[in-house]
């Protein structure tokens, strides 16, 4: 047992010192603890964007519902190949309207194309209220593992409390940069973990063709929709796709993964390394369902990986892959906390309170935010019970609101902000009203997320239509920008396209 | 004024839509079963893999391609950016 929770103590300590050194390259400017001055490289880019987006949602999360309700989180493999489709259709268009025009945060892009005020503060508002229940469940993810590894002599409240308090010390020194480093270690831990905890698991039954066949013959209803309780169907497997791929890439830990890029080139290339990565997704199905046929009657699905671990591998490599669980969650976590501190500094803070503020006072109160919101996840992890997996698609559900008029605002001219409001309003109001409204459900048996989707989508086109812009200024800065785009990276969609690259080459 | 999408573009977006129909559209139902069992793997389970092994190896091609758009990458920007 001592063993084991050293290995965890480790796995937090070398993080911490990464952190810790990588911070002797900060500067005091927000740009550099909010985006690392817009110049992080192709390694750091891939790790951190990956590790960030698998979270204990994927490391626990997909393991539970394998064990719980079949084969629907196999459509992970479809919304990570989306998720990278979206890192490079999406991602690099947010990225070069960043760069040109110095965003930090997903209200600046918005609230600076769609020109009003209100709809920057509704932004800020869905990212902050819809981040902190999916970083209450990196925390209790994170928490389950060292509970289980030192057999409850680290009570739940002390792992998750340890949990936040090594995040808080080395974001709060290094910033984004300190995230980016330590999450090469994260997403490591977390690919071979998933991969080799499945892989050695299922061979306690012999193997995965063995594995499969006894379930065959025991519980097939493991291995086809909708699963043993009948309620994971198609309209949850296309839920799931569309809400947890959009949910998550429009978090704010993510869209600041858009803006520290240093290079357009390199978003050509993260849809394939995602795609490939999602492969370690077989190792939560054989650690599932092999958990059905070892463990089948565990009261909280969530630590079927843990107690696999505990009950089935050896001490050390139980533990290591148990670190390896808590990497996959703290380093969302940190990417969160980091992320919900840049919303409030910059688009609260800096914008409404104090809008001279030095350079050193907004990382100063970046910081100080750092600590507020792990309070609050906290006492969250504390108070409100849940699966994982219910509680993150929740909260996927209301950020994923956030495409609509984010694709609006990157290709579409006549996106109007009075539509991109009420379609949001519309939106996160469905998903709220389907989701928590007692006596209503959900038509067809799709997610809320889908429903709020359409909604929203509906109000923004047709709001859009019947309105006029009357800030052309606006409309033209963005339209030019847009052809600049179009001009360096997509050549061919100008007539004249190859002289426009020359004349932008040459303006800079 | 802008073109038609080039013709690899649009081969290669094309592709995609279709990995992205067959692991997302209800057809994924008519895949939904045990058998045949192949290499001991369920049949739901390879035709999901084998959909994703596709759209993977598409979005490499989409990379080496440049995604169907003129190259205006210098290699020097490439090497660049390997780093930290």
């Amino acid at each position: 047992m001592t063993g084991s929770i050293l290995i965890i103590v480790a796995f937090m300590v070398i993080p911490l010192i990464v952190g810790v050194v990588s911070s002797r390259q900060s500067q005091e400017t927000s740009e550099d603890f909010f985006v690392q001055g817009r110049a992080m490289g192709s390694i750091a880019v891939f790790f951190t964007v990956a590790a960030t987006w698998w979270s204990a949602f994927a490391f626990l999360g997909s393991n539970a519902t394998f064990y719980t309700s079949g084969p629907v989180y196999l459509t992970a493999l479809a919304w990570n190949l989306l998720f990278g489709f979206m890192y490079y259709w999406v991602g690099k268009r947010v990225w070069f309207l960043g760069k040109r025009f110095n965003y930090l945060t997903p209200s600046d892009l918005m609230g600076d194309f769609y020109n009003s005020e209100a709809l920057r503060i509704l932004v800020a508002l869905i990212t902050l209220v819809f981040t902190v229940p999916y970083l209450q469940i990196q925390l209790t993810g994170g928490a389950y593992l060292i509970e289980v590894a030192s057999n409850g002599v680290v009570p739940f409240w002390l792992a998750a409390l340890l949990f936040y308090f090594i995040i808080i010390v080395y974001v709060w020194v290094g910033g984004i940069r300190a995230i980016a480093w330590t999450d090469v270690i994260y997403g490591a831990l977390l690919f071979f973990g998933m991969m080799f905890a499945g892989y050695y698991i299922s061979n306690q039954v012999g193997g995965p063709a063995a594995l499969f066949a006894q379930l065959q013959e025991g519980s097939p209803s493991h291995l086809t929709m909708p699963g043993p309780d009948g309620n994971m169907g198609y309209s949850m497997w296309f839920s799931l796709f569309v809400i947890v791929a959009i949910g998550a890439f429009m978090g704010p830990q993510i869209w600041l993964r858009m803006y520290s890029v240093k290079s357009g080139k390199l978003f050509n290339l993260m849809p394939f390394l995602l795609g490939l990565a999602a492969f370690a997704y077989f190792g939560s199905v054989l650690t599932g369902y092999t958990g059905v046929l070892l463990e089948p009657d565990l009261e909280n699905a969530d630590q079927v990986l843990p107690v696999m671990l505990m009950n089935y591998a050896p001490y050390l490599l139980a533990s290591m892959i148990m670190a390896a669980g808590a990497a996959a969650a703290m380093s969302t976590a940190n990417s969160q906390i980091h992320a919900v501190s840049t919303v409030v500094t910059m688009d609260i803070y800096q914008r409404y309170v104090n809008r001279h503020a030095s350079q050193a006072r907004i990382v100063t109160i970046g910081r100080l935010s750092l600590v507020g919101f792990s309070l609050v996840a906290y006492i969250l992890a504390l108070t409100v019970p849940g699966l994982l997996v219910t509680i993150g698609i929740a909260a996927l559900a209301g950020t994923a609101q956030l495409i609509v008029p984010t694709i609006g605002a990157i290709s579409w001219k006549r996106a109007h902000p009075m539509a991109a409001f009420w379609g949001l309003i519309g939106g996160v109001g469905c998903v709220l009203l389907l989701t928590y409204g007692a006596s209503v459900s959900n038509p067809l048996g799709l997610h809320a997320g889908i429903w709020g989707l359409l909604l929203n989508t509906t109000l923004f086109v047709g709001l859009s239509l019947v309105f006029q812009r009357h800030d052309q200024d606006v409309v033209e800065r963005f339209a030019k920008a847009r052809k600049e785009y179009d001009a360096q990276f997509h050549p061919e969609r100008l007539e004249d396209g190859v002289k426009r690259v020359a004349e932008v080459t040459a303006t800079r | 004024m802008r073109k038609m999408l080039p013709p690899r573009k649009l081969a290669l977006y094309g592709s995609m839509f279709l990995g992205f129909l067959m692991l997302e559209s209800p057809m994924i139902l008519v895949a939904n079963q045990i058998e045949p069992m192949i290499m001991g793997v369920p049949f739901f389970f390879i035709w999901n893999l084998g959909w994703w092994a596709f759209l993977t190896a598409l979005f490499l091609v989409a990379y080496l391609t440049n995604w169907g758009s003129e190259s205006v990458f210098s290699q020097s920007t490439t090497t660049q950016e390997a780093s930290l």
